[in-house]
């Protein structure tokens, strides 16, 4: 089976340790991937709407690093390429426990001089462990075994060719910037306007009455695009992205001092937060949300039709997208004539799927989270209802032999469920006693006498 | 309904609303053509009537305010208008207006501050990429004007950023502009009408409060020890010690917790004073009895100009400053809320003169006028404190 081992001095060991520190504000386990060439250590968080990760270069970050796989599966082999590299994932405090104390040795004799990781993994033996060797000063040595679990490593995928708007700027300026906003505030709006580069905090809770002074300020900080290395983006074009996530990067980017470059396309597909340094590439993907510009089309950003985009022809989603704007106004599209143009799409992307609140497939989205996600963490919630009104336009293609699975403001003026109408008639006949009868016919029944 | 000002005195405004903000969560906010007032009515503890003149805290020329009624009352969230007020801290231009986002009134606070920044300049012609990495070596450093600007001076005449013909000289004034949108309620006029100031009789003593920091720690010293020796376990001599190494109150604050937790009554101070010119700190307990004593205070006198003579002689004041210094007669006494005293007393941030008038087992009332306003009777702070009964 696989082996590793490899071994840190102090400055690459504090490196590790902020990597850990800043991984742990996303999960409570980090995966570590180790290849040929390079170490990996990432987080994907509960909601997968922020995976970060850490890439230590085998060559230049580490004193020594040796990954080989054993006989089974070498690399003369490549069975598959899974098997390339070794996985596993780690209770993130566990392992940051090991790091503990390094900094608060009291007596620098002993302070920390090397550390030798090791990965003990092998069928025939009963304990797989990872075994942490801190090497100090007057020959103490500090060993660990921590436990681990062996399992397959999700990863977003972000295509830095696909990203339209790129900016970079020195952490500290960012840092300037959520020191603005309340400790309460959630999600982080940003767009370009003009010479001006503009980050909104703002929070989707809707709250009224007496609640509305609880409501968190909403800070937005106008920047000169010339505090920026250099900004190309869009104006006008809004992507919104959590705070927390933000300010994680932040941290980590100032203690590396380390110019960030965001890359992003439109909202509603991810963000890539990514700096290098000693040997360390740093990426944050983080989901956004949004609407669409102006300049944009309108059915270009939100995620729904952005699926349509790849499966439908051209004039079919021109047609839905009329539709979904004036859902309320118009009846919805007939369903058989458009059918047949999306009748090729597979099942799980079936539309009578997204026309109720079943999550989106979002493994659509750049192919980076896994099917199971929820796509309403997505959401804006205060755009719900124009949200609901998009999904309508789904609808159109909905599987009619089930119009269950249709909302209740389509089953109004769905031209099918007319004919449902008397089958339902006919069914109660089966039951013998119309609404209209009286209780004096009911004699004989033994309830009424 | 329009209110849109410029604030000047950004320091001021900061810190009163953060003593407010010590006492309650939200405050009444009665803005007119010259007057601005803060109002705090809590469930429980001090009641806070601050009346300060526009231009105290605006800058009266850029004062715009319209109203049907010549009022605007608005209940703001205290906390949140002091955290936004401290991104004005160090910008040269601060804005505050009432606007509406939906249903939602706010008040918007438009902040311009401005700080030095190294000569990163990408987006002029050239020398953008050279700029940056020059950049990436320094050490980054806070952005902040007068600590930096003569270092970044300095560094700007390197020859490394000579080299890259800058064209702002190795460093530029870059401006940030942060708005902060508080949500309020706008009160209708009935909401208010019912309210009124309290009213109490005259008071028997006057006094002008000693340094609030000092009284601050003190109350609090004497709060804590008192809610230290609550718990029967304690002995006095315990008390003793930890009034006198540092190590031992330290043992002491730890177990507090545990004692206030039991307890929801939170020790009361005695707070009295006489008419010659002596304050008086004491708090009792089972276990122990402290007291710090002030002497030779000001007495204030009032203006002889609003009274006759034979009103003044009236006053119980006057009949108190007759009793002589050494009588216990002449000293009127309060029982107030140690934790409550404590917020109370946040309003030394202000660096305020504070005139406290003592009704005797009644009430204890605070006019707190902010240094630049000493004497001007419209720009001032009244907290109105009830005793509780012995």
């Amino acid at each position: 089976m696989a082996t590793l081992s490899f071994s840190l001095l102090p400055a690459s060991l504090l490196r590790m340790h902020d990597a850990l520190v800043c991984l742990a504000k996303y999960s409570d386990a980090v995966a570590i991937e180790a290849e040929y060439n390079l170490l990996r250590l990432s987080a994907l968080n509960s909601s997968k709407t922020a995976y970060s990760a850490f890439i230590f270069e085998a060559d230049s970050f580490f004193e020594k690093y040796d990954f080989g796989l054993g006989r089974d599966s070498g690399p003369s082999q490549s069975r598959s390429s899974r098997a390339e590299k070794f996985s596993c994932q780690v209770y993130i405090r566990a392992l940051l426990s090991v790091f503990k104390g390094r900094t608060t040795g009291r007596n620098q004799d002993t302070a920390v001089e090397r550390c030798e990781f090791e990965v003990h993994e092998d069928p025939d033996e009963t304990e797989c462990r990872l075994v942490i060797k801190m090497i100090c000063g007057l020959g103490v040595v500090r060993s660990y075994k921590l436990t681990y679990e062996s399992t397959t490593i999700q990863h977003a995928v972000f295509d830095r060719s696909q990203a339209t708007n790129e900016w970079s700027i020195e952490p500290k300026f960012l840092k300037e910037i959520t020191d603005h906003f309340s400790p309460s505030a959630e999600q982080l709006d940003i767009h370009a306007e003009g010479t001006k580069a503009i980050f909104t905090s703002f929070t989707t809770k809707i709250t009224d009455g007496k609640e509305v002074l609880r409501q968190p300020v909403h800070t937005s900080v106008a920047m000169d695009k010339k505090d920026f290395e250099h900004f190309l983006a869009d104006d006008g074009l809004h992507v919104a992205i959590s705070v927390k996530d933000f300010k994680a990067v932040i941290a980590h980017a100032e203690t590396a001092r380390v110019i960030i470059t965001a890359r992003y396309t439109r909202p509603c597909r991810p963000l890539q937060l990514a700096y290098d340094f000693e040997g360390i590439r740093a990426e944050f993907t983080l989901m956004t949300t949004g609407e669409a510009g102006p300049e944009d089309a309108p059915t270009s950003s939100r995620p729904v039709p952005q699926l349509s985009a790849r499966q439908a022809p051209a004039p079919v989603q021109v047609s839905q997208a009329n539709s979904t704007t004036n859902a309320r106004q118009m009846p919805p599209p007939r369903s058989r004539p458009i059918r047949p143009l999306t009748g090729t799409s597979s099942r799980a992307t079936d539309p009578s799927t997204q026309a109720t609140t079943q999550p989106t497939p979002s493994i659509k989205f750049d192919s980076l989270f896994v099917p199971a996600d929820d796509d309403r963490q997505w959401d804006v919630v205060e755009e719900d209802e124009a949200e609901a009104e998009d999904m309508l336009g789904w609808d159109a293609t909905a599987d009619t032999d089930n119009p269950d699975t249709l909302g209740p403001l389509l089953r109004d003026s769905e031209p099918s469920l007319r004919d449902g109408d008397p089958m339902d008639l006919s069914h109660q006949d089966d039951m013998g006693i119309p609404p209209t009868q009286r209780i004096s016919q009911l004699h004989g029944l033994g309830l009424f006498d | 309904m329009r209110f849109r000002t410029q604030v000047v005195n950004t320091a001021t405004f900061t810190k009163l609303v953060g003593s407010l903000s010590s006492l309650g969560k939200v405050c009444w906010m009665r803005l007119e053509q010259s007057t601005i007032r803060f109002t705090i009515i809590p469930d429980q503890g001090t009641q806070v009537w601050a009346e300060l003149p526009v231009d105290s805290i605006f800058e009266d020329r850029e004062y715009i305010f319209e109203s049907n009624t010549g009022v605007i009352n608005l209940e703001v969230p205290l906390s949140a208008l002091h955290r936004a007020l401290r991104s004005a801290a160090s910008a040269k231009w601060v804005q505050l207006r009432l606007t509406k986002k939906g249903k939602v009134a706010l008040l918007a606070l438009t902040v311009r501050s401005t700080s030095w920044a190294k000569g990163a300049n990408p987006l002029g012609v050239g020398s953008g990429w050279d700029d940056g990495t020059n950049n990436t070596n320094e050490p980054a450093t806070a952005p902040f004007p007068a600590a930096e600007e003569e270092e970044q001076a300095g560094t700007a005449l390197f020859p490394g950023d000579a080299a890259t013909s800058s064209t702002t000289d190795g460093r530029r004034e870059r401006e940030t502009v942060i708005t902060q949108e508080i949500p309020v309620k706008v009160l209708h006029e009935s909401a208010v009408e019912g309210l009124h100031e309290p009213r109490c009789r005259d008071p028997d003593v006057n006094i002008i409060l000693p340094d609030l920091f000092q009284l601050k720690s003190i109350s609090e010293r004497f709060t804590k020890l008192a809610t230290d020796s609550s718990p029967a376990t304690k002995s006095a001599t315990t008390i003793t010690t930890s009034t006198t190494t540092q190590s031992s109150k330290q043992a002491g604050s730890i177990s507090t917790s545990g004692g206030t937790g039991s307890s929801p009554i939170s020790p009361k101070l005695e707070l009295s004073a006489n008419m010659h010119g002596s304050l008086r700190l004491a708090i009792a307990t089972d276990a122990l009895r402290i007291s710090s004593v002030w002497t030779d205070l000001t007495n204030p006198a009032l203006d002889p100009s609003q009274l006759s003579q034979s009103q003044m002689d009236q006053l119980p004041s006057e009949r108190m400053r007759a009793v002589p210094g050494d009588d216990e007669a002449g000293w009127a006494k309060v029982r107030i809320d140690g934790k409550d005293w404590a917020r109370v007393l946040s309003v030394g941030r202000l660096n305020p003169k504070v005139v406290a008038c003592f009704i005797h087992e009644t009430a204890l009332v605070l006019y707190v006028y902010l240094p630049r306003s000493w004497g001007e009777q419209d720009s001032c702070l009244t907290y109105y404190i009830n005793s509780y009964m012995n």
